[in-house]
Order: structure tokens, then C-alpha cells, then sequence
């Protein structure tokens, strides 16, 4: 062998250890190693691995993987002791036979079919042990994963619930900010004001026989509010409730008193009137029924509230 | 510290016990050398599955080639560091599409050369005979083993080819060698 191949084999033995031999050099190095007269080692491995050594830090390992490593101890120890007992067996023996009865052990125990099956036995533990960890994982992943579905469904479940709660809430707070200032007016206006007239409502016909409510009128201010309860919603698309303010000294027509919506079944709703024209000394205010927009002269075909003096 | 590197107790050594079939030996060697393993496979493999997987082989030949391991040689730490490297070096080459390298199934049972023994060596010894190299392939050394540098980021580091960066790293090994069993003559001498 001259220096050369020999100075080459090292060469590429070391970038074994670098882990850095390309494709071809992988091919040089296993033709060299394969001529025999080379010097296999781990010289170089040993040495790399002291020099990235001196600079490592170690890292814990995670507890699931501790458990993992520690699973397949069991397979390992197994196939060790087994492989122990086998060779243990051989060494007892020798001393009691001959040097010809011991070369035909040995011929023997080194029959393929032993050392096989003592591999393959081997390798079929081995094997075994990683399947049923593996199926091991496999259950625990599956069961986590329903687990997590069945969680994600309750989870669904309660956000909806809690998002429409939510809904309702910013509804009703709107609804409530439209109403106070209207119901700080009502107030005001009956306790601030002496002169302020007060007039309670009755249904005018059958159906709105549950309605009541008052009606409020300054005649300084110009200023009045109905409050309603139990007047049933209207569809403004299709018709809306008109006020009519009846007003003797200023006409024998009733005055309008502006048209309104009602939006809630329950609870008390607060309308400010609007009067067209200046209004003296109301006797009666009257609710009706009216086409989309209302009217300028009632026909009074549905009149649903009267409050008068 | 793990129990390998009291130097001179052989009764503390995990390896030759794994090798005789011990459970709570590899018990112990995973507590002690597990922390080791994974950093060094954590310095190549970043995804987790993957780095969790190639521990797990790691664990597998070190039960397997316990019995080669010879505490005059090298340092149980280091015999154990060599298979957690040589293992992710080679998933390294899997993922790049490059053959990988041989295992310790591949070598024969005479696994150093003749008068090539770090065992005895203690760390900082060794350090100081390696402070003969030539200081340009100690920079090397250090960007390559300290840093974990690539060889191509080496070579855009420190603006020199990747061919020689390849070529010095290992004619550094090889001199390395050299000193180590000039060392190791010098400690024979010595005895």
C-alpha cells in the first residue's frame, strides 16, 4: 500500500468524521476501507466529538421523552442477557471437552442458523417493542384528538351563546340610551313646569282595550310627550299611529300632532308630540290609525286612544 | 458531573454494566448522558419529532455497542457523544440527499489505532497539546466545533473556499491525531 493511498484513506476518514465526504468520496472511502490493509478507526470521530464537546452545554430532556428512552430498556436487557446466557454456555463447557470436541463446538455455534436465529429473535423483540410503542402513541394521540374535538364543540357551543347574550345586551343598550334623555323631558316637564296639563289615555276600541299611558301638554313651552304601555307594534311599512290635537279656540279641526312608530311589545314607550301648529288650550288628544306617513285630515276609520279634559 | 468522568473508577462506568445486560445502569446512563445526547442533537436537528426520534436511536446503539466501549480509549462521555454525532450527522445528510455515513456496525471490533488513547487525557491537557495546531486551524476548530458552523458559512465567515475550508478542517483532524498520540507516548513515557 503506498503512502499516498494511505495519506488519501485519512484524508477521507477524517471528513467521515466531519460528516463532510461528498457522494463520491463516500464511494472512495468505502473501496479503500474494503481493501483491508486500511486502519478502520474511530480516532477520528472520538476527536471531533472531544473538540464539540468542550463547547456543549447539555440540555434536559423533556419528561415524555425520559419515558420514551426508558420504554425500550426492558427489549434491550432482554436481548443482552439472552445473548449472554447463549456465549456463557459455550465458555462452561470447553474447558471439560478436548481441543477437537472444542474446535467442533465452535464449528458448530458458528453455524449460520444458530447465530440467525438468535438475531432474528433479536431484531423480532426489538421490533415489537418499538410497534407497541408505537401503537402506544398512536391510541394516546387518537384519544387526545377526540378529546380536543369534544372540547372545541363545547367551546363552540358556549361562544355562540355568550356572543348572542352580548348582542342582546348592546341592543338594550341602545335601546335604553335612545330612552333616557326622552324620559329625563317627561319628567322635567311635569315637575318643573306648574302649568303642565296631564291627561290619561283609553283605548277607543276593542282591539286596544289593554293600552294605557298619559298624555302631557305645556302650552308656555309649546312642549308635550305621550307615555304609552301595552299599544301593540305597527309595521311602518303598511301603516302608523298619528296624533290629533283637538284645540276649540284655535279650530273645530282636530291639529296634527305627528305620526309614530311603536317598536316594543313591553314596556313603556315615551313620544315626543310635534305639534304642526301652535296649539292654546287642548281639550282632547286623539290616537289613530293611518296609512303609511299619515295624513293631513283623519277619516278616523281606526281610532285606537282618547285622553281628554 | 456524570459518572464516567471519574477517571480511574471503573466501578462507576455505566457502559460496561449496559453491556452485561444492566437496567438500572441504562436507567442511570439516560439521566446522566440524555442532557448531553440531546444538546448535541439539538445543535443539528431543529424539528422536534425528528430530534426526539434520532435520541431515541442514539439510545438504542448506545445499549447496542456498550461492550465496545474501552475507557482507556476515550471518556464514556465522549464514546456516548460519538454516536449522538455520528447520528444526527447523519440525519443531517438524509435531509441534504447525501449517502450517510457508516454506523459502528460497519467498523471492526478494533474501533482505535494503536497509541491513540484520550481516556487517560484529561480535558484541559488535551486542550493545551491541540495549542500546537497551527492558529489559523484552531480559528477553524473553533467557528466549526465551538460555533457549529458549516462549512459554507466558514467559508462566507472568513471569506476562504469552501474546498479549503474542507481541506483544513481535516488536515487539522489528522495533525490533531498526531498530537494526541504524542501525548499519549509522553503519558506512557511518564508511567
Amino acid at each position: 500500500m503506498s503512502s499516498e493511498t494511505v495519506s488519501r484513506f485519512e484524508e477521507l476518514d477524517a471528513g467521515r468524521a466531519l460528516g463532510d465526504l461528498s457522494p463520491d468520496e463516500v464511494t472512495e472511502w468505502e473501496s479503500l476501507a474494503q481493501e483491508g490493509a486500511m486502519d478502520q478507526t474511530i480516532d477520528f470521530d472520538l476527536l471531533a466529538t472531544e473538540l464539540e464537546l468542550n463547547h456543549t452545554e447539555d440540555c434536559a430532556l423533556s419528561s415524555s421523552l425520559t419515558k420514551r428512552l426508558e420504554d425500550t430498556i426492558p427489549a434491550f436487557s432482554a436481548t443482552i442477557k439472552s445473548e449472554q446466557s447463549a456465549t456463557g454456555q459455550i465458555i462452561s463447557i470447553i474447558p471439560w471437552l478436548g481441543w477437537a470436541a472444542a474446535a467442533c463446538l465452535l464449528v458448530f455455534f458458528n453455524l449460520p442458523t444458530g447465530n440467525d436465529t438468535q438475531d432474528i429473535s433479536a431484531q423480532l423483540a426489538e421490533a415489537k417493542a418499538e410497534l407497541s410503542d408505537k401503537e402506544k402513541t398512536i391510541a394516546d394521540l387518537e384519544s387526545a384528538k377526540q378529546e380536543l374535538a369534544k372540547l372545541n364543540e363545547k367551546l363552540s357551543g358556549e361562544l355562540a351563546t355568550e356572543s348572542g347574550k352580548i348582542d342582546s345586551l348592546n341592543t338594550l343598550i341602545a335601546k335604553l340610551t335612545e330612552k333616557l334623555p326622552l324620559l329625563q323631558k317627561f319628567e322635567s316637564l311635569i315637575q318643573d313646569e306648574s302649568n303642565t296639563q296631564r291627561l290619561e289615555f283609553a283605548s277607543a276600541s276593542d282591539p286596544y282595550t289593554g293600552l294605557s299611558g298619559e298624555v302631557i301638554w305645556n302650552d308656555e313651552k309649546q312642549e308635550g310627550y305621550m307615555s304609552l304601555e301595552n299599544l301593540a307594534v305597527n309595521d311602518p311599512t303598511k301603516n302608523q299611529y298619528q296624533l290629533w290635537i283637538v284645540d276649540p279656540e284655535r279650530d273645530e279641526l282636530p291639529v296634527d300632532g305627528g305620526v309614530f312608530d311603536i317598536t316594543e311589545k313591553d314596556g313603556k314607550s315615551i313620544i315626543p308630540i310635534r305639534n304642526a301648529l301652535a296649539i292654546n288650550k287642548p281639550v282632547a288628544f286623539v290616537i289613530t290609525l293611518e296609512q303609511p306617513g299619515g295624513v293631513v285630515k283623519s277619516k278616523q276609520e281606526i281610532v285606537v286612544a282618547l285622553a281628554k279634559s | 458531573m456524570p459518572p464516567t468522568e471519574n477517571l480511574g473508577q471503573k466501578d462507576s462506568l455505566l457502559l460496561p454494566r449496559i453491556a452485561k445486560g444492566d437496567e438500572e445502569a441504562m436507567r442511570k446512563c439516560i439521566d446522566a448522558y440524555g442532557p448531553l445526547v440531546w444538546s448535541i442533537v439539538c445543535r443539528r436537528i431543529d424539528q422536534r419529532t425528528e430530534a426526539e426520534e434520532t435520541c431515541q436511536d442514539i439510545f438504542t446503539e448506545i445499549w447496542k455497542f456498550a461492550d465496545r466501549f474501552d475507557s482507556k480509549v476515550s471518556k464514556e462521555s465522549t464514546f456516548i457523544g460519538m454516536i449522538a454525532r455520528r447520528r444526527s450527522i447523519d440525519w443531517q445528510r438524509k435531509q441534504s440527499r447525501l449517502p450517510t455515513l457508516s454506523t459502528l456496525d460497519g467498523l471492526p471490533e478494533k474501533v482505535t489505532s494503536s497509541n491513540f488513547s484520550m481516556g487517560s487525557i484529561d480535558r484541559a491537557d488535551l486542550w493545551e497539546a491541540l495549542r500546537k495546531l497551527p492558529e489559523d486551524t484552531l480559528d477553524l476548530f473553533s467557528l466549526h466545533f465551538e460555533k457549529g458552523m458549516s462549512h459554507d458559512e466558514i467559508s462566507k465567515h472568513t471569506d476562504i473556499p469552501v474546498g479549503t475550508v474542507k481541506t483544513k478542517l481535516r488536515r487539522g483532524l489528522i495533525d490533531a491525531r498526531k498530537l494526541v498520540r504524542e501525548f499519549s507516548d509522553l503519558k506512557g513515557a511518564d508511567k
